[in-house]
């Protein structure tokens, strides 16, 4: 197996001591270096990843998935060595094989960040109102469709070192996908996406940011104002 | 009516204005000046009611009231933007506090895995 010693998962993670230190053990035995970004859990997360193996770092509040992956980012970024990143969900719905497919890509041909897609192929296994939902999101962007992506909310992400310094998420709740998607268009970001298979288990399923969620991260893209950019 | 296009316009501009252009000083004095004007529009509404009814007259309300609930809706539609913004504008500077102390006090594996410390 080639060295992945320069690749650094960044994983957020908020209340899920029940399966976050299995989900780190697992990726350990490929990726050596992996941040988990403990976003003010109260359910005993943090000493869950303290007995994983991963560097810890800990929000002294809850902050928003969006702030969370920033802060994992800017962290791993800082690191000596540090070339690939990898956004890595922490309910155990990503596969490490993905992530390893996703890595050969970037390392070998011209793209800077790598975002996987459940819509590749065979998408049947995603549950059907995800199914539509999403691919209305797509239908209705013209920035998706201009970056010819056909999944805006994976959590799965690979990039280069390019790519995080110029990172800066500012929602801090669960617009940050779409953010992201923005900062690609206009920050030139070449970009290709990658089908990747999620595991939608029952524990998943029910951590999972409900549909109607939607509607905020609607709001809150929105009324973004410039000045902030 | 002539008021259905004042109205209009006016919530455009500013949401236009707003979005494009929140947080510099200019639009800071901006709110302000327009704060001190509706004051003091308030305050002639008070002490001359009947000019407020011939402006109502002019632009097609009927009635002076009617007029001041209009402009309060939309100074209230302002005023809530306004401070949603302003608070997603905290927000951010609380995370990045917040992203500062936790960077700082990161622990690596090394410093909290006493197997590994040990070998």
């Amino acid at each position: 197996m080639a060295d992945q010693s320069d690749v650094w998962l960044v994983v957020p993670v908020y209340n899920e001591a029940q399966v976050i230190a299995d989900v780190v053990r697992h990726a350990l035995e490929t990726f050596p270096n992996i941040v988990c970004v403990d976003d003010g859990s109260r359910d005993g997360s943090a000493d869950a990843i303290r007995t994983s193996g991963a560097h810890l770092v800990q929000h002294p509040v809850n902050l928003g998935q969006g702030a969370a992956l920033q802060t994992g980012v800017e962290y791993a970024r800082s690191q000596p060595g540090a070339e690939y990143f990898v956004t890595f969900d922490a309910d155990g719905q990503h596969q490490v094989h993905d992530v390893l497919k996703m890595l050969e890509r970037l390392r070998a041909e011209p793209y800077d960040i790598i975002v996987g897609t459940r819509f590749k192929g065979d998408d049947s296994h995603i549950p059907l109102i995800k199914r539509v939902v999403l691919k209305t999101v797509v239908a209705i962007s013209p920035r998706l469709r201009k970056l010819k992506l056909s999944d805006a909310h994976n959590g799965l992400r690979v990039f280069n070192k390019k790519v995080a310094d110029e990172m800066a998420i500012t929602l801090n709740g669960m617009g940050h996908a779409s953010e992201i998607v923005e900062m690609i268009a206009r920050k030139d970001w070449r970009v290709t996406e990658e089908q990747v298979e999620i595991l939608y288990t029952e524990y998943s399923m029910s951590k999972g940011q409900s549909l109607i969620n939607g509607v905020n991260i609607l709001f809150d893209s929105a009324l973004k104002t410039s000045s902030r950019r | 009516m002539l008021i259905q296009f004042l109205l209009i316009i006016a919530v455009v501009l500013l949401l236009v204005l707003f979005l494009r252009h929140h947080g510099t000083t200019k639009t800071a004095a901006g709110v302000k000046i327009g704060f001190v004007l509706f004051m003091v529009l308030g305050a002639v509404a008070v002490i001359r009611p009947q000019w407020v009814s011939m402006i109502a007259e002019v632009v097609g309300v009927g009635r002076g009231t009617d007029l001041m609930l209009y402009g309060l809706i939309v100074a209230f539609g302002f005023a809530t933007i306004n401070t949603y913004l302003r608070f997603k504008e905290l927000e951010l500077r609380y995370a990045r506090l917040a992203r500062a102390i936790a960077i700082r006090s990161a622990e690596t594996p090394a410093a909290t895995d006493p197997e590994k410390s040990a070998a």
